[in-house]
This record gives C-alpha cells, structure tokens and sequence, in this order.
C-alpha cells in the first residue's frame, strides 16, 4: 500500500487511505461538486490537517470519512479494511463537529459517558475515564452542568473529552476551535497537539486558518474547491508553495505577487531591479517575453525612507498596522500594492505618506510562477 | 424568565383583549348552570338565579330534565363522549405516530425529490366536504361506514399530513449533527432516532399531538356523514338537542359543551412546561 501524494510514506505506515474520492451535492437543481477526485493519506498517529477556505470541501471529506455521507466515487481504506458501506458506529472513528452537536439535555458527565455507555463498559471504568480525560482538559468543575450554561470554551473542551474517552483508530476534528476567542484557540491547539503526541493518537483535522495548520500540524493538505492543491510538511507548503494559489492561502499578511521580467542576472519588478541567485536566474532566463510572477513574502523586503529630494524610485507608504512586535506596512510604487513586514521595535518609524526605497532581502527565499496558471517554476519536476 | 411588571396602559388592553376573548366561554358556562327558564330569557339573565347541574344531569339522563317541564331527547350522551374519546384518542396516536417517523424520515433521509412533502399535503387541498361523499360511497361498500375503525381512519388520513409537517419543522430545526454523533458514539440510526431525536423534539411532540387531539376532537362533519346509530362522537350528539316541543335545549348543549373543553383545557396545562422553546440551547456553538 503506498501513496504517491504522501510525503512520509517510507516513514510511517499509513492509518489511512483515501483514493480518488468524488462528492456532488443536489442543491436548488443543480449539482455541485464538494469533493473532487480527491486523494490523500494519514500516516498513523501523525496529526495531519486539511486546511483550505470555506466551501473547499473539508466538511465533507470528514463526514465521508466518518461514513456519515456516501461516497459517489472513490475508496477509503482505515487499518487496511475497506470502508464502503461500513455504518459510521462501526468504523471506530470519532469526530468533534464544527457546531459540535452536544446532547442539550445531557450533563457534561453525561455527553462524555455517552459512548463509553453505548459500548457497555462498567459504571466504575466510565466514571473513572470522564474523570480522567476531564481532567486532563481541566473540566472537572462543570461535569455536572448541562451545556446550555457553560461557557464556549467549555463546551468545546466538553465536546473534545467526549471522543478522547475513548481510542478510535483515527480522531476527526471539524474546525474545533472556530469561534472561540484568541488566546483560548492558541491554548486548545496546544492542548490538542500535546493530547495526540502523548497518546500516539491519529488525528485529522480540518481547519481555514493556516497559522493553525502551521502551528500543529505533521502534515498539511490543502484543499480548494474540491480538489488537493498540495500535501506538504508546514514548513515544505510555506516555503514551496504549489503555485502562486497555494501561495496566496498560506502567510499573513499575504505573499505579494508581481508581474516581474528577468535581464541579464537581474530581475526587474515595481519600479526596481536586483540580483538574484543563480538558482532562480537560471529558471526563469529561458522564459518567453512576457516575463514571470515574483512571489515575495512580506517579512523578505526592507524599507529606507529617503529624502523628498531624490526624484524617483522611491514608494509611498499608503496603510500601517501595528501588530505589536510587528508592522504590517502597504507601500505602493507604480501602481502596485505591495506588503511589507518590518520590525516594530528596531529601524525606523514609518508613518503613512512617507516616502520610501525598499529592496528584497534572504533573494534565495523568492518564488517564481508561471504567468499562466501561476505554477511554481522552482519546484522540480513541475511540469 | 423573571416575571415582568406590566404597565398600566398594557395591563388595561391586554384585559380588554382577555375579557373579549373569554366572554363566550363565561357565557357557555353560565348557560350550562341555568334552569331552563334563564336559557333564553329576554333581557338575558348573565348570572342564574338558582345555579343548577340538571343540564349536566340531563346528558347522562334525558329524562332529567322533564321536572322543569321541558320535553327531553331520547338519547344519553354517553355513547358519544366514549365515542368521542376512542376516535380521537386513537386516530391522534396513529397520525402521531407515523406523522413522527415520516417526519425524520423526509427531514433526513429524503433524496431528490422535494415534492414528496408537497405531495402529502396535498391530500389537504380539497375541501372536506368534496371527499365526505366519495368516503360514504366508498366506506359503504367495505362495510366501513358507521363503524369507529372507518371514522378512525378517515381522522387519521385527514390529519397525518399535520402531524408530518409539524413535525417536520421540529426535526429540521434540530442540528444532524447531534444524531450523528450519537451514531459515532456507538448507537445504530434507529436507536439514534429513538434516543436522541425524539426526546429533543418532545416539545413539539406535545404540540402537535395536542393540535391533532383537537382537530379530531371537534370534527364535526365527517362524523356526521359516516355514523348512522352504532357511534357518535360529542360535536355529532351536541346538534342532536332540538325537540319538536321544547325548541333548542341551549343549556343542555352548554352543559355537554363545557365538558367537552374539559380535556383541551387540561391538556394544555399539562403539556405548557414542555412547549417551552430553546430545548437545544447549549448543544451548538452559536
């Protein structure tokens, strides 16, 4: 059993497989596509996360996996037993919805005794299991109170005891820490990354928040309207993006995409021009006239505010953020819009209006697409 | 929810309101309490003079009412008030019943077609009386007709696109996704259903079979037109208190009138704690 799109298939064996999966929903009359063709794999007890935007298709892959939803085309293989028409109870998943569809009428006790009591365990093993998993998740205090009068951090720490009572072969977690608040979304993932590697569990999360994926995952897929645009490691997805797409979803603030053209070891691009590496000069010399797509990440350039004396050449600042350690900066040279991140603490204050000069740093980080079809011309073997 | 002061403005139109819509209920019951002689009396009589339980006495007893000389009818009330209580108790759970599980089944598992629910209802769009007359036809002919098992079916087919689509709405307001986890948790669908559905529709359970009971309970014409003299139901008997010599026995029908309420007003009691909205507040995140 291997997978081509796994990345860590001589690593570790695959928990899951999925292949060629197909999904179409009858909406208003007209069918639409949730999942198309889609494959991807989970290596056991990795924590892997399929992140894309709303409506790519992530919920459904879930609730494909999970049997609460039939295929139309496609095979899903967990533990090397095939999954088709296998009842969801009997597939020994489980799932945290994304509105996490707790029992309203049961306590917090209760909505996580529930499938320790489905599987008829012994009253003493399953209070002593809540028990244990609530504390753990530090839910101790509210095990007796409905969910209507907790707190949504607490009904998210209750729907998440609810399936670590137990160890299904694989956890599927839809978007479990969405609206809750900051600092609670960063202690939870915590939470949820130091659960998985204790208990060597499998986990496959979906999430729309990349700085999430990045955060915890082993693994990232990343989905968009229905199709796999790219399986990689965090870091691999970062800093070589399938295309300038796959580009755009991951980094905030965003990755600046320029129409650029290349001359003689220099590439030229907004109203300026620099050297670049050989790697790169190499790749993008041969292309045709009209040039490529320069993917510069905001924290890669620097900014120098010059004198109102000096003609051209130089940015304006049009919007700054402050974001605490940080700067988000937009500068506008030529018509284009371009990111920057700076240091907040050290360098110069910049305020909006002022001119500036800004060059690319770290060039070896740059990315080049294709100016049809934005794929990634550093990547090998991109077609 | 905390008890809220009423203002003085709101207090007198909302007593206004009470007053007129309990107006006829007082005047059933006054009228179901008066001597013949206050009946009708000309300027009317609000409060008897000398309250009487005769027109409750003369429901199970038709002779009752002969000492204040007014000519009685022949048959007691009782047959149709058991009759009425069979045929509506019955047809209420059946509609229920199968309305409960059409509902679940077309809120989760229908397919395709979104007519199907439309295609239940429209057994509603004719008038009653258009298919009073094919049901006596054809009732007569299986030798249904004049039997509670036919008056029970007929009150069953005519609510149980009712009881469907009540119960539809309650099943499409709860979130699939607390069945769903019960069948990740272990549970089978149909045990999903038994033990996570319908305990969270309960309030609209009550609802809707309180709104069935009543529809069945004051059906007037189908149980007209398919009872001859073996069943009768209370709104059938209630028309049956005309004499050739004594004119309309008013309190009479009052009397069998109030106790018909009797059961509604009951029930509603009984079921008010549960109608109370927002029984899934705290199974979502929102």
């Amino acid at each position: 059993m291997t997978c081509e799109h796994c990345p860590l298939e001589n690593s570790r064996e695959n928990l899951l497989e999925a292949s060629n999966l197909s999904k179409r929903f009858k909406s208003r009359g007209t069918l639409k596509t949730a999942l198309d063709n889609v494959t991807f794999c989970v290596p056991r007890g990795s924590l892997t996360v399929i992140l894309g935007p709303a409506g790519a298709g992530k919920t459904t892959a879930l609730r494909l996996l999970a049997g609460l939803e039939k295929e139309d085309a496609g095979s899903i293989v967990l533990d090397g037993l095939n999954m088709s028409g296998v009842e969801p109870r009997a597939r020994d998943v489980a799932m945290i919805f994304d509105n996490l569809a707790l029992y309203p009428n049961k306590t917090g006790f209760g909505n996580m005794a529930s499938p320790l009591r489905e599987r008829r365990l012994p009253a003493q093993e399953i209070e002593r299991r809540v028990r244990d998993v609530a504390a753990k998740l530090r839910i101790l205090h509210i095990l007796d109170r409905l969910p209507g009068t907790m707190s949504g951090g607490e009904r998210q720490r209750v729907a998440m005891g609810r399936v670590l009572v137990r160890s299904p072969r694989l956890f599927l977690l839809d978007e479990p820490l969405s609206s809750l608040d900051a600092p609670l979304r960063i202690e939870l993932r915590a939470e949820i990354k130091r659960l998985q590697r204790e208990q060597g569990h499998t986990f496959l999360m979906a999430t729309p928040d990349f700085s999430e994926a990045m955060a915890i995952a082993d693994t990232v897929i990343l989905l968009r309207e229905g199709q796999v645009l790219q399986t990689a490691a965090p870091q691999e997805l970062y800093d070589c993006p399938v295309d300038s797409e796959a580009a755009r979803f991951v980094g905030a603030p965003q990755i600046n995409i320029l129409p650029a053209f290349y001359n003689e070891g220099r590439v030229r691009t907004a109203g300026i021009s620099f050297p670049v590496p050989d790697r790169i000069a190499l790749t993008v010399a041969n292309l045709p006239l009209e040039g490529f797509l320069l993917g510069l990440r905001p924290e890669n350039i620097r900014l120098e505010s010059v004198t109102s004396t000096v003609n051209d050449g130089w940015a304006k600042i049009i919007d700054v953020e402050a974001m605490g350690l940080r700067r988000s900066i937009t500068i506008e040279q030529q018509g284009a819009h371009i990111r920057v991140l700076t240091d907040a603490l050290r360098g110069e204050d910049f305020s909006i209006g002022q001119r500036v000069v800004w060059r690319p740093v770290d060039t070896e980080r740059l990315l080049v697409f294709s100016r049809k079809g934005g794929k990634n011309l550093l990547r090998p073997n991109t077609a | 929810m905390a008890p809220r002061k009423l203002g003085i403005p709101l207090a007198v139109v909302m007593g206004a309101g009470l007053a007129f819509t309990l107006f006829p209920i007082f005047w059933l019951v006054m009228t179901a309490i008066k001597p013949p002689i206050d009946w009708n009396a000309s300027p009317a009589v609000w409060l008897p003079s000398c309250p009487t339980f005769i027109n409750f006495l003369t429901l199970f007893d038709p002779d009752a009412i002969r000492e204040y000389g007014v000519g009685g009818v022949s048959q007691s009330a009782t047959a149709a008030v058991f009759g009425s209580i069979l045929a509506s108790v019955a047809s209420t759970c059946i509609s229920v019943c199968i309305g409960l599980f059409s509902a679940i089944g077309i809120s989760r598992y229908s397919k395709g077609s979104r007519s199907t629910p439309l295609v239940i209802l429209s057994g509603r769009m004719f008038p009653p009386a258009a298919i009073a007359v094919p049901f006596v036809i054809i009732f007569s002919t299986v030798s249904l007709i004049d039997s509670y098992v036919g008056l029970i079916a007929v009150y069953v087919a005519v609510t149980l696109p009712f009881s469907t689509w009540m119960l539809k709405s309650f099943v499409d307001d709860l979130p699939r996704e607390i069945e769903e986890a019960a069948m990740l948790d272990g549970m089978t669908r149909v045990k999903a259903h038994l033990t996570v559905t319908i305990p969270l529709i309960k309030g609209g359970l009550f609802s809707t079979t309180m709104l069935v009971f009543i529809l069945n309970w004051s059906e007037f014409m189908f149980a007209l037109v398919l009872s001859y003299s073996n069943i009768s139901t209370i709104p059938v008997q209630l028309s049956k208190y005309v004499t050739a010599t004594a004119g309309t026995l008013y309190g009479v029908q009052a009397a069998l009138a109030v106790l018909a309420m009797l059961p509604l007003v009951a029930g509603g009691f009984l079921i008010q704690g549960h109608l109370a909205r927002g029984m899934t507040f705290g199974a979502i995140k929102q």
